[in-house]
């Protein structure tokens, strides 16, 4: 077994170039799954049953089966039924990366709303209580007080979805989408060298990880300044 | 339906395929978690710096890409190997279920060991310090104290890994393992409804994590049935 | 003497709030027993008693922070009931003070003072930053405007719980164990603010355990215990001469320390 610095050297640009793929597919499903998820925590905690139960059902299903099998479903399972080929969808659902978008917000979606929620129920009891008993209505308490609190509080378990979002973008390569993964796959058939390529490969997503982590350290600490005591 | 009909066998084995994978990665990652987390609370620098990088590299880095590393790494390993003795073989196969099982462990092993870590710091000083007192041995209050109070705070983060463990099961069929995704492959090539079977194979895994959500939902109560008394 | 000034029954009265045969159950557990209660315009009402007695739901309900379920109560003309536009003109018009203070702890002081006026009676933001710095003075506190709540103390933020509620002009205002989590050296400040208002004639309910304030502030001091009104009445005849031995018990506790 020769570690091949060449092979690396060579490598590297190779995969760079999946890079704006792999953005995509991130960029685009976090703020997809976020809007989703707003959505569905507001169906949750409506207080109606006919829209919480539904929503329950969906984000237990969604977090209940591996993101691989919901991603087969979509892009090989839908053709199978009519009435998607003859939707107005099936311009995005019949190519592996419109598949890939809808299978990763719709996963998201699910995972995002219950981060959402677990902010939304950390908010003290007490300040909603205060804002009742100064008259403001249900929806301004949640518009002016408990949505920038629950916002703050979620920020660290969001991060750390948006990381996890961005290790299932890898799996697009499963469906031929030549991201990152999609390209590495190919050069490690080609060469027989998994060591070089893909620990290479986990080096660029180990930073990738580092800047999505420290950009949401920054927003939270800009976020923090009146939770911090100042001298 | 009636196109599952003659499959159920096979998915029936396929499934315990994923049992099976699911316990022995299960017992791996207490390990590795068990270990992560003691090296992480040793005094020695270099056990802390191991694990912590052991933690960074594994929660940052795609699921998938671990995995292919580990099975072409190792199959590449073993064929070198195999190669000093026998220059006329080819290709060594490592078996995917090892490889897949290992890999998953090492990946859920770097989550666990900061759950660990979080379990064995949250236990109430108080409690070590009134059985040494009491003449316990440090040994046996590891064992008798420390570890039951441990896993109180750790099930409820656990059992997500859990959850996360099953899933990431099914990326193992990637490397050729012969569980419930390859029989939907083989099922599909011969009835041509990916749509079903892959909703079965999401079904089968919604029906594994329902079995590990209840059941960890009854081990918390058991842990906690103190608690409950006290009402 | 008390007894002629604080008659009820000679005075005409304006009353405020009106609760009649008012139960509240938690589940199977009855926190209200069957309460009645009233309160005329600019009187000062203390309720007191154990924990668990029912002194906070009660105040609770009548701003329907909690839902009586039998009786009926009537709030400033406003009966409450399962109609939520009644709730809010109700809520408008009657303050609350909390335990916990409760200052929302994203918004500076002011911007915590001005958020309901802005978001309920609309009022333009030059006039609700003057009558808020106005009633931030009126608490002793007008150079703590821009701070966060976490900045200030104990004593400090809950005086701006007060001026608050006062931001919306409440006709009553409801006080919820307003000392009990302050360092005794601050519960003073908070008091003193609290007697200002009392004789400006603001009609008030105030659950608390500082008696020395009940006998120099109060109408009517309420005691409660197990959910039920035990005995009420002036202070001087409250303090001095309680009739039910139960009361007796409860005064001979607390005021023995």
């Amino acid at each position: 077994m020769s570690f091949d610095i060449e092979l690396i050297l060579d490598s590297i640009p190779k995969m760079l170039m999946g890079i704006g793929l792999t953005f995509e597919l991130l960029f685009l499903s976090l703020a997809l799954g976020t809007v989703l998820g707003i959505f569905l925590l507001i169906l949750r905690i409506s207080g109606r049953w006919y829209l919480a139960a539904p929503t329950m059902v969906y984000i237990y299903i969604f977090r209940g089966t591996p993101i691989l099998v919901q991603i087969f479903i979509i892009y090989y399972g839908l053709p199978q039924l009519e009435f998607v080929r003859d939707s107005i969808f099936w311009p995005i659902l019949r190519e592996p990366f419109g598949c890939a978008i809808v299978a990763l917000s719709l996963n998201s979606g699910a995972y995002l709303s219950e981060i959402f929620r677990g902010g939304v129920l950390g908010v003290d009891r007490g300040l909603k209580e205060a804002a009742a008993a100064l008259g403001i209505s249900v929806r301004q308490r949640f518009i002016y007080i408990t949505s920038p609190i629950a916002i703050r509080l979620c920020l660290p378990a969001y991060s750390n979805d948006t990381v996890s979002l961005m290790k299932s973008t890898a799996l697009a390569s499963t469906i031929t989408l030549l991201d990152m993964m999609g390209i590495a796959r190919t050069i490690v058939a080609e060469t027989y060298a998994p060591y070089e390529v893909f620990i290479s490969l986990m080096v660029i997503y180990l930073i990738i990880t580092w800047v999505i982590q420290r950009t949401f350290a920054w927003i939270e600490k800009r976020m923090s300044r009146h939770v911090r005591r100042e001298a | 339906m009636t196109a599952v009909s003659g499959w159920w066998d096979e998915f029936f084995w396929g499934s315990l395929v994923v049992v099976e994978l699911f316990f022995v990665a299960l017992m791996m990652t207490i390990l590795f978690g068990l270990i992560g987390a003691g090296a992480k609370l040793s005094n020695n620098r270099i056990a802390k710096s191991i694990a912590s990088g052991y933690t960074i590299v594994f929660r940052g880095t795609p699921e998938i890409l671990v995995l292919l590393l580990f099975y072409f790494g190792s199959a590449i390993a073993l064929t070198t190997i195999a190669q000093i003795f026998d220059p006329e073989v080819k290709f060594v196969d490592f078996p995917p279920f090892w490889a897949g099982s290992f890999a998953i462990a090492l990946i859920i092993g770097s989550y666990a060991t900061e759950t660990f870590r979080g379990a064995f710091l949250g236990v109430d000083p108080g409690q070590i310090e009134a059985a040494r007192a009491l003449g316990v041995s440090s040994f046996k209050t590891f064992i008798y104290v420390r570890i039951p109070a441990m896993w109180r705070i750790a099930l409820p983060p656990f059992g997500n890994h859990m959850l996360s463990l099953v899933k990431d099961t099914a990326l193992v069929a990637i490397i050729g393992l012969e569980e419930t995704l390859f029989v939907a492959e083989q099922a599909i090539a011969y009835t041509a409804k990916p749509f079903t079977m892959y909703i079965v194979v999401g079904a089968i895994y919604l029906g594994f994590s329902t079995i590990i959500t209840l059941t960890v939902m009854g081990l918390e109560r058991y842990a906690n049935r103190h608690l409950e008394v006290a009402r | 003497m008390y007894e002629e000034r604080h008659d009820m029954s000679k005075v005409d009265r304006e009353l405020m709030i009106e609760l009649e045969n008012v139960d509240k159950f938690f589940g199977s557990f009855q926190a209200l027993k069957g309460v009645n209660l009233t309160v005329g315009k600019g009187e000062k009402v203390v309720v007191c008693g154990p924990s668990g007695s029912g002194k906070s739901t009660l105040i609770r309900c009548i701003n329907r922070l909690e839902q009586h379920n039998n009786g009926k109560i009537v709030v400033n003309g406003h009966e409450l009931t399962d109609a939520v536009k009644d709730i809010d003109v109700v809520r408008r018009e009657v303050g609350m003070v909390f335990q916990s203070f409760n200052l929302f702890p994203h918004l500076s002081v002011i911007d915590n003072l001005m958020l309901a006026p802005k978001l309920v009676r609309k009022t333009p933001k030059a006039e609700n930053r003057e009558i808020a710095m106005r009633l931030l003075e009126r608490v002793k506190i007008p150079d703590q405007a821009d701070k966060w709540p976490i900045q200030l103390s104990g004593g400090q933020q809950q005086r701006v719980a007060i001026a608050r509620a006062l931001c919306m002009n409440p006709k009553i205002i409801l006080f919820d164990e307003p000392t009990s989590a302050l360092d005794p050296e601050m519960i003073s400040e908070v008091l003193d603010v609290m007697i200002d208002l009392a004789r400006e004639g603001m009609t008030m309910i105030c659950v608390s355990h500082e008696m020395g304030f009940a006998r120099s502030v109060a109408d009517n001091v309420v005691f409660m215990d197990e959910g039920e009104i035990v005995e009420s009445g002036p202070p001087g005849t409250f303090f001095d001469n309680p009739k039910n031995d139960r009361t007796k018990l409860f005064l001979e506790q607390i005021l023995t320390h």
